[in-house]
Parts: structure tokens; C-alpha cells; sequence
């Protein structure tokens, strides 16, 4: 999906008319290529959510047979419960049937109902949904000045000491695994060093993680310390790769301090890249963050999404795993829309 | 994002979540309180004598717990469930922290010299949480739904069979009549059990009322449920103001929970975390129980169908060594026989030790000199299993017995049951009770496919015995069977390890659930 590289392509750009009567027809016509590219992307998305939900289905019917897992010990001792959960999984029906059936649910709204207690899937789902989304989107919102802030600040002072320095410290942190910062992180400020923060979230039923915002502290700091990096590292380079090209050896030559040029000549064209590594991180910390959410005992989908499999409650993977899809989906939407907007070229291919 | 359940108002949810916030911070001031408290012990010696002082919150730390928690007082599925129908709901009779069995709900149940009718004798004052008192209506209406033929729960089992529906009857306002089709002396050890909570007759599973220590406030399936204290209990009052039950996935998270001073109790520690929660501060609980992971050998297919090759499997077994490796040493030794703490548990029978000369000479008797066998396991019977199978297949080689171990995924999948060589995972039970799923032909969970007409006799007659001394008798006799025949290798039998806070107070080992039984009423916090 991340084809922002492809769209910056003047040769794949809309073929339309690429010639003199261009500024012309540039306002109104501008606003239908608009609109057509995002029909084009959405369209897209929806085919990508399509194939998704067809892998995601082959691959929860290719499990094996679901009432044997959930049922394990009790599998010949309890035939009322077996007759009951294959007729609440439809395992009667054809596997296109299935499908069908399935699909249309998820259309109306209808996410099923999960085997293991029997409530909607939604309403289990939702709370969790929200809970990940908010701990990711805190994450961002901290993660992206430091991410970026860093970077200047290492670009800046290129391979001298400072650089250095921060060169090494970010390389050693990619290369922690998550849980290791986090169990790290709990050591030092909630068990064995200090006691100045909660080790794990304790919520409320019907409460959120966030009502007691000190639980939040640590996952929040876990994430960012984990993804940081990756996003501070390849700001960086493009950074460099701006602060050596030609325009802004200009700028510097027409006098304009260089705090000036960092920020307006360089930053600006180096954002782009910048905000395709937040997409991909972004969308990476909405499923993938399992581990952090086991050590922090934080109620989000990654981790509801490993108890459903242990389950083997194939309404709620199903559900989770569609979730997951569609945020990648949209982020990487998002993202690509952003990085248009914010390269003259590609926007002005889009328009005329 | 999702509508509210129909039956509660809409509003009702705000002001409960800023009740719930204040709560929270009266909690957290009381966990500072804890902590300054924790240091002045730590320095003066640490005595945790005292009167047990009424108030504050437990947080109790359960291990497990998912979507598919439930608060249905007969189908519990993991520990946090069985926590919450502990605190909850009480059965007619309870195993105490000896396992034997003590009154409950009712006063007294005893058998007739036949063992098919029984009679229970209601205590008086016992109430529901809503108020209402406990009624031979609400009794039986339990006793129906536990025991429901067409769907018995898993405590139900037993019952179901054996319940004679139309005969069991009230007799007055405090008595019933229990009448059985077949002869059953130990009716009161499946009135004791966890699963069978007495509950009103309009029991609704959206706003649980039992007649526990607690009563219901709220509840999210895999997060964390809220109790509070039943003012009008019919024991002793319980200490805290309130329960939470908080569901950890992670034991680790669990455990630092604990160390941060979040939860103040946290039943299965795991083994290898005891050194570092008792180096923190925090206390341990070490229990025994009658929980064991056998191996378990097909007495009717070759080469075990040779009882000779049956005992000299036994004899290779170091029993030691699987306690010391696979439990770190938190277990007791087994003989082969099940229900450590029955009262006619065999214990005058020698125990057997690793004997690896007779082993071999044994297995040459039966002609299977350097003998190869597959033993099957799997992790879905739990940890212990494959840890010890693969010091059975070290322990074998010294008699000369090739064992190759093979990790099923599921174990407990289309071949459970019919392994020749595997392994399997209990809790404690009685001597009947367990036989009767394990040991007879027909059992739910054969899996020695035992099947041996003396030993099925005896335990009949045992089962219909209501003189405890004939009964234990004759359970040894069969035991001794068992002994000298069975199928199983019981190595020995793993120890409960809990945690918990040093402020708090009450907790008692008990043989039968963890953290004392889960009976939070006793509990106090100091501080």
C-alpha cells in the first residue's frame, strides 16, 4: 500500500493531459482528479480488505476442526456442548456458505458471537479496540517530535560527538526487544528499584487504563523508546541526504542561518519519508503490540487477539484479525494522502 | 461503541465510575500507607501478629482469565472463575482446609444405613445477598440445574446418574430428602465441591446472588471483576470493605503486580519466581495438594498388558528427581495410588523406590530385554508433563529401556485415550470419586483402560458403605490392587505455591483450592 515512491513517479501519475492547456483546465479539473484518486485508493482499500477477509478465512478453517480444540479433555464427554458449538459455527454448511455468511455479517455489523462467552463479539471487542487505539495514538503523538527532534539534533551535529553519541544509544535500543525495555522500564520504577509507578494496569470493569493516567506511563514509554529509533534513524538520513543537496547549499549562500534552513529547507522535504515510517510503525503498533500489552497486563486487541486463538474462538479472530487489517488499511491511506499533500510534485501530477 | 445492556439505565454508569474513582484513590492512599507499613516491619523483625482490623480493598491477582470467564456458579472454567464462585456462592457443605468435610449451607447431610436417602438439614439464617433466605426450593432447583440430564455440568456427572429426580423431595421448611436409584455412602463429598453453590430459584446470571461472604457489583470477562462485603453473612463477617479480582494473562505481569504493591494476593506462583518474590518483600503460601501428573500405561496392549513390564516401569521412576527438576522441589512423594488425603488412603503400603536391577530383571522375565517404547505428551497437559517425560526417558535408560518421547499437538486431540504410553494431568479428589472417572471400564477417562472385575467390586461396595471404617477397608483392598497392578506411575504430588503482600493477614494453607481456598473473608490487611 505505502506507493507514495510510485506517485512521486511522474510516469505513473494520471496520463491525462500532461501539456500546454494544463492551467487552464487546472482548477476544475484539479478537483475531479482529486476525487477520482481518492475513489481510486479507496477502491483499493476495499479490495485489499476483501483478499484480506478471504485469507483471513481460509486460514481460521485451516486450523482443523474447532469444536475438538475448544473442547480438548471433554471432547467425548460432553456431545450436548459439541452438537451445540457446531451449530453456532455454522459447521454444517458448505465452506462458501460459510463465507457468505460470514461476510454478510461483518457488512450489517454483525461480528458474530464468541464462543467462549457467548456474548456479541463487538461488545467484547469495542472497549479493547479503543483501549489500543488510545494507547497507540499517545504513543504517536510523543513518539514523533522525539523521533524527530533527535534526529535534527543528530543531523545537525553530523558525525561529531554528539551524533555519535545518539547514533549508538538509538541502534542499541533497536536492537532491544520490546518486553526487555518494558520488563526494564517496571524494574527500575515500579518493583525492584522504586516504587514510583503501577507495574501493570488495574482497570475498573467498565473503566478505561487511562483513568488512573500514572498506568500509563510505562507502556506508553515502552513504545516510544521501541519505535523511536527505527523513525529518529531514517529521519536522519534523508535529513542528511537534504542538507547535502544543491538548493540548500543555495539557501546557505543567500545567508539564511542555518536554523532557518534545518527547519524550512530541509525538514519540510525530509518529512516525507519521515511520515511513511511513522505509517508503517503506526500500523505494526496496533496489532503487534502483544508483548508490551502482556507485560503491562494492558487490555488491548493484540492481546485479546492471543487469548481468542488460545481459545480458539474463531468468531473473535476473525473479527480481530479484520480490525487489524483495516487499521493497516487506513493508516497506510492516511499516510499516503498526507505525503501527496506535502510534495508539490506529486500534487500537482494529481491535479493536472 | 457498543450499546448498554437493556436492563440498566444508561446514567447508572457514570456515577458508579466516579464511585469507583474515589475507591481507586482511597486504595492507592491505603497502598502507601501499606508500604511505609511494610518497611517499619521489615525493620522491627517482622511480626505479623496482631487483631485482624475490619476495612480497605483486596486486589487479588488471578492467574488466567479470559473471554472465556464466566460467573455461572456450576460450569467454572480457570482459576479466576473458581475465585469468584469461591467468595460468591457456598455449596451445601465445604471441604476445609484439611479436605475433610465440614458444614456449610447446611447443617448436617447423612445418609440412611442404605446410602440411597439422605437427608439435609438446612442451616437457619442463611440469606442471599438480595435478602431472601435460603429455601429446600432454592436446593433443589441447584441440585437440578448441577445434575440437569440432558446437560450435566462437569460437577453434575455423577449426580445425574444417580439422583433419582421424582423421589427427591422438600420435607419441611428446612429439610429435604435426597433419594438415590443406586447406593452412593459419599454423596456428601459431591455436595461439597466448588460447582455446586447454592443459588435462588430466580437466579440471573446478569446480577449473580449466592449466599457468600461477598455479594456481586460487577464483572468484565477477562479483566476484573468488584465485590463487596454481605453484611448479612451467616458466618463471620468478612474484613475488606471490597474484593476486585484483576485477570492476568501474564505471570510475570502478575508477579509484578505483587511487587508493586498493586495486588495484594496471586495464587500459582510460578516455581522459578518463588526466590525472587520472597527477596522483594512479598510472602509465599506453599499448600499441599493431592494434584498429580501420572503416566499412565495401557494395561491391555503389549508389551504393558505384561504386569511384570508395568512394574518395572514403576521401579525406574528416581521419584525425587521428577519432584526436585519438574516442581523445584515443591511436591511429595507418590506411590502409585491417587488420594493422598482420603481417609483410607494406603499409606501402610511400602513405598516404592527407583530399583533398577529388578527392573531389569523383571522385564527380562517378560522377555523385553532393551525394550523400545513411544511415550506420547503434549503442552496442553500442562508444564510438568513434558519436563517429566523427558526425565523418564533419561531415568529409563539405565534399565536398558529405550523411550522415545513424542510431543502431540493436541494432546488432548482424536488419540487421547488411546495412547499405549502417555501422560495426563488431576486434581485432588477422594478415592471414589477419582476411581470412578479413572479406573473402572466405561470411565469418562480410562486411560490405562483398567479393567479389573475384583476392584470394580470392591469399590461398589465401598461406594454403598456408610460405616466409614468397612469402607476404608475395602477402598484398601483396592487400592492395594491398584498398587500392585495398575496402570498408573504416580511419581508424586505437586505443592500449591500463592503469594502475597506482607500486610496482609488470615491466609491459611489449605489442601483444597489455592490462597486458603480463595476464602477472601478471612483475609484482613493491616495498615
Amino acid at each position: 500500500m505505502t506507493d507514495a515512491a510510485t506517485l512521486l513517479d511522474p510516469d505513473h501519475a494520471e496520463p491525462a493531459s500532461v501539456t500546454t492547456t494544463r492551467s487552464r483546465r487546472a482548477r476544475r479539473g484539479g478537483a475531479w482528479a482529486w476525487v477520482a484518486w481518492l475513489l481510486r485508493r479507496l477502491g483499493l482499500a476495499v479490495l485489499t480488505l476483501w483478499l484480506v477477509s478471504v485469507l483471513v478465512f481460509i486460514a481460521t478453517t485451516a486450523l482443523g476442526d474447532p469444536v475438538r480444540a475448544i473442547l480438548g479433555k471433554d471432547f467425548n464427554a460432553d456431545k450436548a456442548r459439541a452438537a451445540q458449538l457446531t451449530a453456532q459455527l455454522n459447521l454444517d454448511e458448505s465452506l462458501p456458505q460459510r463465507y457468505l455468511h460470514w461476510l454478510g455479517g461483518l457488512f450489517s455489523g454483525d461480528l458474530g458471537t464468541s464462543i467462549a462467552n457467548q456474548r456479541p463479539v463487538s461488545e467484547l471487542i469495542g472497549p479493547n479496540v479503543v483501549n489500543t487505539l488510545v494507547l497507540v495514538l499517545l504513543s504517536a503523538i510523543i513518539m514523533v517530535p522525539v523521533a524527530f527532534g533527535i534526529a535534527m539534533i543528530s543531523a545537525n551535529y553530523r558525525r561529531r560527538k554528539p551524533d555519535t553519541f545518539i547514533q549508538t544509544v538509538l541502534l542499541a535500543l533497536a536492537g532491544l526487544p520490546e518486553f526487555v525495555i518494558g520488563i526494564l522500564l517496571v524494574a527500575i520504577f515500579a518493583t525492584t528499584l522504586s516504587h514510583v509507578l503501577p507495574a501493570v494496569t488495574i482497570a475498573t470493569p467498565g473503566g478505561h487504563p487511562w483513568d488512573d493516567p500514572k498506568t500509563m506511563v510505562l507502556p506508553i514509554a515502552t513504545l516510544v523508546l521501541a519505535v523511536s529509533p527505527y523513525v529518529s534513524r531514517i529521519v536522519r538520513a534523508t535529513l542528511l541526504e537534504v542538507l547535502d543537496s544543491d538548493y540548500v547549499e543555495l539557501a546557505r549562500l543567500k545567508g539564511i542561518p542555518e536554523r532557518v534552513v534545518m527547519r524550512k529547507h530541509a525538514l519540510l522535504n525530509a518529512i516525507v519519508p519521515g511520515i511513511q515510517v511513522v505509517a508503517l510503525q503506526l500500523a505494526w503498533l496496533a496489532g503487534g503490540v502483544v508483548i508490551v500489552e502482556a507485560v503491562f497486563n494492558y487490555p488491548g486487541i493484540g492481546f485479546q487477539l492471543v487469548d481468542s486463538v488460545r481459545n480458539h474462538d474463531v468468531p473473535m479472530v476473525q473479527a480481530l484479525a479484520m480490525i487489524i487489517a483495516a487499521v493497516y488499511v487506513v493508516v497506510n491511506l492516511v499516510a499516503d494522502l498526507l505525503s501527496i499533500l506535502l510534495t508539490p510534485r506529486a500534487r500537482t501530477a494529481i491535479s493536472s | 461503541m457498543n450499546a448498554l445492556p437493556p436492563d440498566r439505565p444508561a446514567g447508572l454508569d457514570d456515577v458508579s465510575l466516579s464511585r469507583r474513582q474515589l475507591l481507586r484513590y482511597s486504595s492507592l492512599a491505603a497502598a502507601a500507607v501499606g508500604g511505609s507499613g511494610l518497611l517499619a516491619a521489615c525493620g522491627g523483625g517482622g511480626g505479623e501478629s496482631g487483631p485482624q482490623q475490619k476495612g480497605g480493598v483486596l486486589v487479588h491477582g488471578a492467574t488466567g482469565g479470559s473471554a472465556k470467564d464466566t460467573l455461572d456458579p456450576h460450569r467454572p472454567v480457570q482459576n479466576a472463575d473458581i475465585a469468584r464462585a469461591s467468595n460468591l456462592y457456598e455449596p451445601l457443605l465445604f471441604w476445609d482446609s484439611d479436605y475433610r468435610i465440614a458444614p456449610a449451607v447446611a447443617e448436617s447431610v447423612t445418609p440412611e444405613s442404605d446410602a440411597k436417602t439422605w437427608t439435609i438439614k438446612l442451616r437457619q439464617g442463611v440469606t442471599f445477598h438480595n435478602g431472601k433466605d435460603v429455601t429446600p426450593e432454592d436446593v433443589l432447583f441447584t441440585i437440578r440445574r448441577v445434575a440437569n440430564p440432558k446437560a450435566p455440568t462437569s460437577a453434575g456427572g455423577t449426580l445425574s446418574q444417580i439422583l433419582d429426580f421424582d423421589q427427591t423431595k422438600k420435607v419441611d421448611d428446612t429439610t429435604i430428602k435426597v433419594v438415590l436409584k443406586q447406593p452412593y455412602a459419599i454423596l456428601d463429598y459431591l455436595l461439597a465441591e466448588y460447582t455446586l453453590g447454592v443459588i435462588p430459584e430466580d437466579f440471573d446470571l446478569k446480577n449473580p446472588v449466592g449466599t457468600g461472604a461477598f455479594k456481586y457489583k460487577s464483572f468484565a470477562p477477562g479483566k476484573n471483576s468488584v465485590f463487596t462485603r454481605y453484611d448479612g453473612y451467616w458466618g463471620d463477617q468478612a474484613f475488606v470493605d471490597e474484593l476486585h479480582i484483576q485477570d492476568f494473562a501474564d505471570p510475570s505481569a502478575q508477579v509484578n503486580a505483587l511487587l508493586a504493591g498493586q495486588v495484594q494476593t496471586i495464587d500459582n506462583l510460578p516455581y522459578n519466581l518463588i526466590d525472587s518474590v520472597k527477596s522483594q518483600g512479598s510472602k509465599v503460601l506453599v499448600s499441599n495438594t493431592g494434584a498429580w501428573v501420572p503416566f499412565t500405561m495401557r494395561v491391555d496392549v503389549k508389551p504393558f498388558s505384561d504386569n511384570r513390564v508395568r512394574q518395572a516401569m514403576r521401579l525406574i521412576v528416581d521419584r525425587q528427581q521428577m519432584i526436585d527438576q519438574a516442581l523445584s522441589g515443591y511436591g511429595s512423594l507418590g506411590n502409585d495410588l491417587y488420594a493422598p488425603f482420603d481417609p483410607a488412603y494406603a499409606k501402610d503400603l511400602p513405598q516404592r523406590q527407583q530399583d533398577i536391577d529388578q527392573a531389569k530383571s523383571l522385564l527380562k522375565s517378560a522377555g523385553q530385554d532393551g525394550l523400545t517404547v513411544q511415550l506420547f505428551t503434549g503442552d496442553d497437559i500442562g508444564s510438568v508433563a513434558p519436563a517429566t517425560a523427558s526425565l523418564f526417558v533419561e531415568q529409563a535408560k539405565k534399565a536398558g529401556v529405550t523411550v522415545k518421547k513424542i510431543v502431540k499437538t493436541p494432546f488432548y486431540g482424536d488419540d487421547y485415550l488411546s495412547y499405549p504410553f502417555a501422560q495426563d494431568f488431576w486434581n485432588t479428589r477422594n478415592y471414589i470419586p477419582q476411581a470412578a472417572v479413572c479406573a473402572v471400564k466405561g470411565a469418562t477417562y480410562n486411560e490405562t483402560h483398567f479393567d479389573n472385575s475384583k476392584f470394580a467390586g470392591l469399590l461398589q461396595s465401598a461406594s454403598a458403605e456408610t460405616d466409614e471404617t468397612k469402607r476404608n477397608t475395602l477402598l484398601q483392598d483396592a487400592q492395594k490392587i491398584e498398587y500392585d497392578e495398575g496402570g498408573f506411575i504416580i511419581w508424586g504430588f505437586r505443592r500449591q505455591v500463592d503469594g502475597y503482600s506482607s500486610k496482609v493477614q488470615g491466609l491459611k494453607p489449605s489442601r483444597y483450592l489455592p490462597l486458603g481456598s480463595y476464602k477472601f473473608q478471612n483475609v484482613s490487611l493491616t495498615g
